[in-house]
């Protein structure tokens, strides 16, 4: 395909006037990035097709350098990869990856194979489609998408290599759909550090209300036969300001498919609550013995997570040598909404900055700034949209946080600059280098406590 | 054939020195195939190395690129700001070597602060259009921000396919800004070996930083061209009253300008160092070391012999290679005991694991394999001085088992089949995953300095005791995962049994 029929839906090519192009300590990879989208996928593999760096940096730094995630079962950096060489650029890389895919099928066990395309292929344009699709005529699972970096970032990238799979391996349906079964689309595998933890907290919260749930990635999805399943489902579910709300209208084209979309993703029990409710009405569980299952659940689980935040009380009412007051986050649109929520309604924190740096697409800007003012019924606070580090440190130092120093939530690119403001840092985003993660979550009920731990260990952890 | 510095772009390693990256056998046949052919390569090389017949595989995985080794390079001066003309993909590699940076500073005892790099960021309508206007307001945002000392540019896959001219605009901005605009030409698929990187930063230093007319002659430098290990050097060199220019990494502008000034050049591996101390030899009359590499003891005292020769210090080697002998003998034995009958399995840069299967022999570990990312059939100088493998199989035997591949895991599974080692020894990520996925657990050298000199070999043997110990862990997990391999791979002996036709 031509680089000029593709879908630029990221903003990353049009910067204002005023506005610089560079990039100063990135905070996301590019749209070939998403091979981690499929490393996500229970024994699914990528096959990259590009340059011979490629496959490795985006692994090494969404995946290794950010939690210390690992490499899952296809392996990380050493996924299958055609390597292009000054051979490919000249001659085209089409025959190239025939033998490699012809390779792979000898050398790997997978249950979906997905080609994800670079630059060079892009550029001088390959035709991948024809390459796949004797493949898939004889019944090998294998899909592809062009995710040449140019086309956007690894937010792009998911959702185009989301939709190859859909269009390209789960196909037509004209069955029932399944009362109550949901697939999930929220965090983007991977580039959110707690991924993991996050997808298994929302599908446990999710099923605690009666939900049968495909979430699709991570470890607990039960891979490609959960993505076979997509059309089953009674609707879709986008948790998060705005990835997935395309695969979710695509899915509506379709599929005839409906789908829900809640901006934000709930940490503590006031959020999860709401949150399970309002899933709860948009399902029609919302009356009789459904209803008073998912209420008990829901109360349950409230139970609990109010017994731990009364213990956590004294510490929090009588600690004296200072917590802080103020807060800033720098961070992806899904993580910067929810985290302020959390802080603001259920901390009682005051907002000092708000940089979201996921480069969203500009129509969904205004629905997450909205998003941002009514945060509380009593807070309204404005955010910015910026990737380049240099200026958001800028506009950091810049920010008048008031008697004391901050607390930010931000990434690496920041541990610097809080030492600077002689405030702390908590990680909470790509990339973080000073984490290791595993089944660490952040959101829901549990989530939430855990979220809490991490915080006021950093706070206390600094003290004298 | 001489180091052409007159064109920007570096000529890649396959050019130069013909590298593989695909072969399987004896160490010894890999030796006699390869250029220096025991000394006599002057008259044979001519003005093109040698090339050593090459295995290559249908099936490949992802390897590293040249832009990755300049990242690690160029982006790691301290006083410097690297650009990456690209899309932003190529800028995700700023979190790894932000974290290697901020290590290896604290290693060396620098104050810790983030590197310095920025990405054009280029995206659908640069392709079409170009990306020079971009190169350009990044360059000036680079030199706002941080008023470097130098401005390195590093090319992409993309804008070389696309065809910007980043000389006009490097030259442009280098005049008006007054500090060098260095273009290095880095793009990925020029080259079937990321080691071409490292030759693309030295060219760029060479060409535009290192000092023309040198001001003065500095009789006591050497440069030392290295990454970001910990300070071994300096106590060693002080030893025979020489000081430490340690390049490239972590070093300023000025540390690298004065490379030309200084009496010799020498570093710890020949793959990394063979460019710019050739080139430096040949363009400054700095003379280049041309020694075995200083690992073991017979590699040490020739290193250590050689450097007092060539800075007219003869007799202050031999005192201290005396005196260090005697130190860490003891614990060598004690050492030798603990690992009797232990095997290791040196999986690493080229020259890097000449030097390593060496110390491993020397602490009595057998070594019957290893798999190196690559082979220069012949160094830049040509100079058979310089032939570590030869140095390893004349001082250590042979390496019944020596393979050459660019990371490439799946290969990894039969090659430690074969072996069976008890460890492994590594650089790069990928391979340690499969090893430990089989029980076997990894020594990931990041201070590369490690096993370097007489205490090197005393280090390497105490990281083996500690890994040994690993074990545990490792066996415990692969009890409970399953490889992605089919089985019919797992089966083969052969790991390049695709690259031969009999395979089809």
């Amino acid at each position: 395909m031509s680089i000029i029929q593709s879908q630029d839906k990221s903003a990353v090519a049009h910067p204002g006037p005023d506005k610089t192009n560079s990039i100063e300590q990135v905070r996301y990879g590019c749209s070939i990035g998403a091979m981690q989208s499929v490393a996500a996928i229970p024994r699914a593999i990528p096959i990259t097709h590009c340059g011979p760096g490629c496959a490795d940096k985006q692994f090494m730094n969404l995946s290794f350098y950010n939690g210390f995630q690992g490499g899952g079962y296809g392996g990380g950096a050493v996924v299958p990869s055609t390597n292009a060489s000054e051979r490919e650029v000249v001659f085209g890389g089409a025959d190239r990856l025939t033998e490699l895919i012809g390779a792979t099928l000898k050398v790997l066990d997978a249950d979906l194979f997905v080609v994800l395309t670079g630059c060079i292929s892009d550029l001088v344009g390959d035709d991948v489609g024809s390459v796949v699709k004797p493949f898939q005529q004889r019944g090998v699972p294998i899909v592809f998408a062009e995710t040449g970096g140019f086309r956007g970032n690894n937010f792009t990238g998911h959702e185009l290599v989301t939709r190859a799979i859909i269009d390209q391996f789960v196909g037509a349906y004209e069955g029932e759909r399944v009362k109550g079964q949901v697939n999930v689309w929220s965090l983007l595998p991977y580039h959110n550090t707690f991924w993991r933890g996050d997808l298994t907290e929302i599908k446990r919260i999710l099923e605690g209300i009666g939900l049968k749930v495909n979430i699709l990635f991570g470890p607990e999805s039960s891979g490609v036969a959960e993505w076979k399943a997509i059309p089953q489902a009674q609707f879709n579910l986008v948790l998060g300001p705005w990835l997935g709300l395309e695969t979710a209208r695509h899915l509506e084209a379709k599929y005839g498919q409906p789908f829900l979309h809640t901006p934000v993703l709930p940490i503590g029990a006031k959020e999860t609550g709401a949150f399970l409710r309002r899933v709860l009405d948009y399902a029609g569980l919302n009356k009789g013995r459904a209803k008073k299952k998912a209420e008990a659940f829901i109360k349950d689980e409230e139970t609990r997570y109010y017994k731990y935040i009364e213990d956590f009380t004294d510490f929090y009412a009588e600690y004296w040598w200072g917590l802080p007051a103020k807060f800033a986050v720098v961070g992806d649109s899904a993580y910067a909404l929810a985290l302020t929520r959390f802080l603001v309604n259920q901390l009682g924190l005051i907002p000092g900055r708000q940089i979201v740096t996921d480069n969203p697409p500009e129509e969904v800007r205004d629905d997450i700034r909205a998003q941002f003012r009514a945060i509380a019924d009593d807070v309204s606070t404005e955010i910015e949209f910026e990737e380049d580090s240099f200026t958001i440190h800028q506009k950091l130092r810049e920010t008048n946080f008031g008697h004391k120093p901050p607390i930010i939530f931000g990434t690496t690119w920041e541990r610097d600059l809080a030492k600077e403001l002689k405030g702390a840092i908590v990680e909470v985003g790509f990339p973080s280098s000073y984490e290791v993660v595993l089944s660490r979550a952040y959101v829901g009920y549990r989530g939430a406590l855990t979220l809490l731990e991490k915080i006021y260990t950093t706070t206390v952890g600094a003290s004298a | 054939m001489p180091i052409n510095l007159k064109t920007s772009v570096v000529e890649s390693r396959e050019q130069r020195l013909g590298t593989i990256i695909g072969w399987d056998g004896k160490a010894s046949d890999l030796s006699k195939e390869s250029a220096y052919a025991r000394g006599g390569c002057e008259s044979k090389c001519g003005q093109k190395a040698r090339r050593v017949c090459e295995l290559n595989s249908p099936f490949t995985q992802g390897s590293v690129c040249s832009e990755q080794m300049v990242e690690c390079q160029a982006g790691n001066v301290r006083d410097a700001v690297l650009i990456q003309h690209s899309p932003i993909g190529c800028g995700t590699g700023q979190v790894i070597y932000n974290s290697i940076y901020r290590n290896g500073l604290a290693l060396r005892g620098l104050p810790v602060s983030n590197l310095h790099l920025i990405s054009t960021n280029l995206g659908e309508r640069d392709m079409v259009f170009g990306g020079v206007a971009k190169l350009e307001r990044t360059i000036r945002d680079a030199w706002d921000r941080h008023h470097p000392k130098a401005i390195f540019i590093a090319t992409s896959c993309a804008t070389a396919i696309i065809g910007d001219d980043i000389e006009s605009v490097a030259g442009q901005l280098e005049t008006e800004l007054g500090i060098p605009v260095i273009p290095l030409h880095c793009e990925g698929f020029k080259s079937k070996h990321w080691s071409t990187g490292f030759d693309a930063t030295q060219h760029g230093i060479l060409r535009q930083i290192v000092r023309k007319v040198p001001e003065k002659k500095q009789d006591d430098l050497v440069n030392v061209i290295n990454l970001w290990g910990s300070d071994v050097f300096t106590p060693i060199l002080a030893e025979l009253g020489l000081r430490v220019n340690y390049v490239v990494d972590l070093a300023t502008v000025e540390d690298l300008a004065q490379m030309s000034e200084a009496v010799a050049t020498i570093g710890f591996c020949y793959t990394l160092s063979s460019y710019m101390a050739a080139a430096l030899e040949q363009e400054f009359g700095v003379t280049e070391v041309k020694a075995p590499q200083p690992y073991g003891f017979a590699g040490t005292d020739a290193w250590l012999r050689e450097i007092a020769r060539v800075t007219n210090r003869e007799g202050r080697a031999e005192d201290y290679i005396a005196r260090e002998h005697a130190r860490v003998q003891p614990r060598l034995e004690e050492l030798r005991e603990l690992l009797k009958g232990k095997k290791g399995y040196v999986s690493t840069g080229s020259a890097y694991a000449h030097g390593l299967i060496g110390v491993l022999r020397e602490l009595g570990v057998e070594v019957d394999g290893s798999l190196v990312f690559h082979h220069d059939p012949v160094y830049d100088s040509q100079d058979p001085r310089q032939d570590s493998l030869a140095h390893l199989l004349d001082t250590y035997g042979e390496v019944p088992q020596f393979t050459v591949g660019n990371r490439q895991q799946y290969q990894f599974y039969a090659l430690l089949q074969r072996v069976k080692p008890d460890f492994i020894i590594i650089r790069h990520n990928g391979l340690a995953p499969l090893a430990a996925r089989l029980g076997i657990p990894a020594i990931p050298l990041g201070d590369e300095h490690h096993a370097v000199g007489y205490q090197g070999i005393l280090n390497l043997g105490e990281s083996i005791l500690d890994v040994l110990a690993h074990k545990k862990f490792h066996q415990d997990l692969a009890a409970h995962v399953r490889l992605p391999y089919r089985k019919w791979w797992l089966e083969q002996d052969d790991p390049f049994v695709l690259a031969r036709p009999a395979a089809e």
